[in-house]
């Protein structure tokens, strides 16, 4: 299984009178890793919204290996697109395999329920994972970051081809950001998934991933590898810090190259 | 995806499958066993003692038509086959229903307090009802009055209202839902005390209305009741998958490939004409499609394809020995039953939902 | 007994006997009556079956006089019992309480309403209901659907109340025994009028039905109204007809000049009533015509209603020129005047 193709041509959204992207021309070939930076209010979770389908009323283009975004079925984009959510709300106890399974749902049979070949696509994840240790326990008594680690390995049951993640790495301790990311490398590496990642920690993004996209008011002001989209210069333009802040960022980007 | 199915046996790094099957085989017969005893109980024991040999005597002439000789008296006949059979079978179709449309409004509203009454739904069902009951006008079809149609109508109205005031049909916060289900209701129990006040004397009947009972339970009454809950039932026992991908919440359904809209309106739209035809045919019957689903997720976890049919085959038995302690002393509104058994098991479940649980 | 009912109507000489009859008992009140029956069997079998029309316009046909009979309502318990009747009498409800051996009767009818299989594992041949909702009208529906024969009386007025008497007397075939309870209330009734229009005094009297949570008084046009009015007062009634409860402040008000005590059987009695706050200012407080009474001989729709009638005139007026009634309970001992 190989990733998807995914081309963002000129695609505008506006809520109300508010424009949010004004025209984002963004490609990501099979297998690339991207991660999306800017500061709130970008419109980094409305591209992400555009792309997964949940933003249907922008214009301009998506298209997922060639083909438009309508011209998709909902089961069948599920099928290929794999939303990783920032913050899960459970409103009942729910076992960690059961959530891992939830993945499984677009491949699902509606009336017969999860086959063979399901079952086995869920254990795969939670091993990948390494979450073995946590199956049976409730999924709200799990720390932020076992949790994290448990929504994705549903993604993984998913089997998408496009991994699309927003702040995967908010509220985690350091040893869990690591485990993500690294696990991210691992899927991209080893599957071809493609990943386009939303992460507001700039020196973790310079450090794991080979191409950085600086969102900045609706618009794409860079893109490329983070030495050379997160200058001085535009980590102050974006981030509006000062310029010594915006040295030590550099400084610290600059001392490690995608993992 | 890398073939490292060979490392993986899914049984053997996920333990609890092979627990978890045995553990619902169990339920399932304890539910089936169950079910059959309060047929059986439900038949044969009442109010007045029918000899056990006259009840499956007759019975028996009466399914199979066997040409048997009459030994037993006409009332015995009346009392079984005309009292006791529709009521025990009116009583399963509503706990049946009562708890698949709890299960649904619990996983649609993604709340442990919803219930089959959350969006108003109870009051303004009583308030149709109460309605019928001071208004001077009599008809009768079928076994209905208009005390059942006007309480139906009260039910699917007030939902009605609900979904557009709330803009339900848009993916909208649930708490508004929520919310606004419980000011609508408010403001039908507003209407009903009124209407209570002035009443005069219908007031007994609309405060048994309120209680709930399934002793005017008859066979006309069951022909129209049964088919809508049934199709109401069928429908939701078919959505166990979208109420699966609800579990994380409507944006990761939406991810999951579910139509959450169309998905909110099938399960509302059942689950509401389940409520409603339930609670026109016997009144207001509480704690049922509260405590059933949450009773199954804890032994079973939220998995609707085991939740729904368990929580449907334990609703059936639960609502029939209901009603079986409620006649038995006198003619106890069965309301109070589910109450007195219900209330402390909810709080039961509160205690151990704090917890959490292990499967 | 098999309870089929289900004859093609009789023709009319057997109505026109019965309406005979009835005119009788009612017009003619202490006038001479047929020959009383020596045998304790009920009616004359040439007047059966019979075809009745109950208080909510049901036509209801008897074939012969029924043997097993239900009663859903205390009232109508009391009068098969004085219509002798009480040996056919196979269910009753729970509260029924006169005559003694009523509370004896196997329950049928009780606060929630009628026990359906009790009724028909009874075999009833007639079942005796109340109207107005006392019996819930869904169970008088399921009755009949079932197969039983339900008659229903409702009375409004004390006419009413005799009329029914004499229904329930056709039904039950007591006719004889019906026209004797009824020309004894007459005389009663006429008894009690006539001392009441030798007083000119007509005065406010407020019956109080209940105090808790509220004060609970007749509202107008209602049956008690029409009682106190009977008695020789004027009766304080709430403002609509489908208002039970009256607030104090019309009650201050209206000042009542009598306050009969409705509820005394439920241990309510004058001692209580005088330290209600602004009640001190009520003129029945003031001259202390607190009056308790038995409210079951003065609403009970039954065979009882004459005595009640003249207990509730001695509570309005006590120095009437009157016999006191034989029945009712003595309540509040304390300055009880209904002796």
């Amino acid at each position: 299984m190989s990733g998807a193709d995914l081309e963002l041509r000129d695609v505008r959204l506006a809520y109300g009178r508010r424009d949010v992207l004004r025209g984002v021309d963004l490609h990501l070939a099979a297998g690339e890793r991207v991660a999306l930076l800017g500061e709130n209010g970008a419109g980094k979770t409305s591209l992400l919204r555009c792309i997964s389908g949940l933003a249907r009323r922008h214009a301009g283009v998506v298209l997922l290996d060639g083909q438009p975004l309508e011209e998709y079925g909902r089961a069948h984009l599920a099928r290929r697109i794999g939303v990783v959510p920032g913050q899960t709300s459970v409103a009942f106890p729910l076992p960690v395999e059961q959530l891992v399974a939830l993945g499984r749902i677009p491949h699902e049979h509606p009336l017969r329920g999860p086959r063979q070949a399901d079952r086995e696509a869920v254990a795969t994840a939670i091993e990948r994972v390494g979450i073995g240790h946590l199956v049976g326990r409730d999924v709200r008594e799990l720390s932020l970051g076992e949790r994290q680690l448990a929504v994705l390995a549903m993604s993984i049951a998913q089997q998408a081809q496009l991994l699309l993640l927003d702040e995967p790495t908010v509220h985690l301790d350091l040893r869990h950001q690591v485990e993500v990311m690294e696990l991210l490398g691992r899927l991209a590496v080893e599957d071809g998934v493609t990943v386009l990642a939303v992460l507001h920690d700039v020196a973790l993004a310079a450090h794991y991933f080979d191409r950085v996209a600086l969102l900045h008011d609706g618009r794409l002001v860079a893109d490329g590898p983070p030495d050379e989209v997160l200058t001085t210069a535009r980590v102050r333009q974006v981030y509006g810090v000062s310029a010594e802040f915006a040295e030590l960022v550099r400084r610290r980007v600059g001392g490690g190259t995608g993992g | 995806m890398s073939t490292r199915a060979d490392a993986v046996r899914p049984g053997a790094v996920i333990g609890w499958r092979p627990r978890l099957a045995r553990r619902t085989a169990a339920l399932v017969t304890i539910g089936l066993v169950a079910l059959a005893v309060a047929l059986v109980a439900g038949v044969a024991l009442g109010n007045v003692y029918v000899a056990p040999a006259d009840t499956i005597a007759l019975v028996t002439h009466r399914l199979l038509g066997w040409p048997v000789e009459v030994t037993w008296p006409a009332s015995a006949e009346t009392i079984i086959w005309e009292l006791r059979l529709p009521r025990v079978l009116t009583a399963m179709i509503t706990g049946v229903g009562l708890a698949l449309a709890g299960a649904a409004f619990q996983g649609l509203l993604r709340n442990p307090l919803a219930d089959p009454f959350v969006l108003g739904t109870a009051s303004g069902a009583a308030l149709g009802a109460a309605l019928a009951l001071v208004v001077p006008v009599q008809f009768a079809l079928l076994g209905f009055g208009l005390v059942h149609v006007s309480a139906f109508a009260g039910a699917v109205l007030a939902v009605a209202v609900v979904y557009r005031l709330s803009r339900l049909g848009e993916l909208n916060s649930l708490t508004s839902v929520l919310l606004t289900g419980y000011a609508v209701g408010s403001l039908l129990a507003a209407g009903l005390a009124l209407t209570m006040y002035l009443s005069g004397s219908h007031l007994r009947q609309i405060f048994f209305y309120l209680l709930g009972s399934f002793s005017l339970s008859s066979w006309p009454q069951l022909a129209v009741g049964l088919p809508i809950i049934a199709v109401g039932s069928g429908v939701i026992l078919t959505r166990a998958r979208a109420l699966n991908a609800l579990l994380l919440g409507e944006e990761t359904a939406a991810h999951l490939g579910l139509d959450v809209r169309r998905e909110r309106l099938v399960l509302l739209g059942a689950a509401t004409l389940i409520t409603a035809a339930a609670v026109a045919m016997s009144g207001l019957i509480g704690f049922v499609g509260l405590v059933i689903p949450h009773l199954v997720r804890l032994l079973v976890g939220p998995n609707a394809r085991l939740l729904l049919p368990l929580s449907a085959l334990f609703g059936a038995s639960f609502m029939a020995f209901a009603d079986l302690f409620a006649r038995m002393p006198g003619e106890l509104p069965v309301g109070i039953i589910t109450a007195i058994v219900g209330a402390p098991f909810f709080l039961y479940l509160l205690r151990r939902y704090r917890s959490g649980y292990a499967l | 007994m098999d309870a089929s009912h289900t004859q093609a109507p009789r023709p009319q000489p057997v109505r026109g006997f019965s309406i005979a009859l009835l005119a009788a008992a009612l017009l003619v009140g202490c006038a001479v009556q047929p020959p009383a029956e020596p045998a304790p069997t009920p009616a004359n079998l040439a007047a059966w079956p019979r075809t009745l029309t109950d208080d909510e316009g049901t036509t209801i046909e008897l074939a012969e006089p029924p043997e097993r009979v239900i009663s859903l309502s205390p009232a109508n318990t009391e009068i098969a019992f004085a219509l002798g009747a009480g040996d056919r009498l196979v269910g009753g409800t729970d509260f029924d309480d006169y005559p003694s051996e009523a509370a004896a009767l196997p329950d049928v009818a009780t606060f929630t309403g009628v026990l359906l299989e009790q009724a028909v594992a009874l075999e009833p041949d007639l079942v005796l209901a109340a109207g107005n909702n006392f019996t819930p009208p869904d169970d008088i529906e399921r009755m009949r659907e079932l197969g039983l024969t339900v008659l229903v009386v409702y009375a409004e007025t004390v006419d009413e109340v005799l009329s029914d008497i004499a229904l329930v007397g056709q039904a039950l075939g007591a006719d004889e025994q019906a026209a004797d309870i009824l020309s004894g209330m007459q005389a009663r009734l006429a008894e009690v009028q006539a001392a009441v229009e030798s007083v000119p005094e007509r005065p406010r009297v407020f019956y109080q039905i209940g105090s808790v949570p509220e004060i609970y008084a007749p509202a107008p046009d209602s049956f008690i109204a029409d009682m106190v009015a009977l008695g020789g007062g004027e009766p304080i009634t709430t403002t609509d007809p489908a208002v039970f409860s009256i607030s104090v402040e019309r009650l201050v008000e209206l000042d009542p000049e009598v306050i009969v005590l409705g509820d005394a059987a439920y241990g309510v009695c004058p001692a209580e009533v005088r330290t209600r706050p602004g009640w001190e200012s009520m003129t029945a407080v003031q001259a202390d015509a607190l009056r308790p009474v038995d409210d079951v001989i003065i609403t009970r729709p039954g065979p009882r209603l004459a005595e009640g009638l003249a207990a509730l005139a001695l509570a309005i007026h006590p120095t009437l020129d009157l016999q006191p009634p034989t029945d009712g309970a003595v309540l509040c001992a304390e300055g009880s005047l209904a002796r």
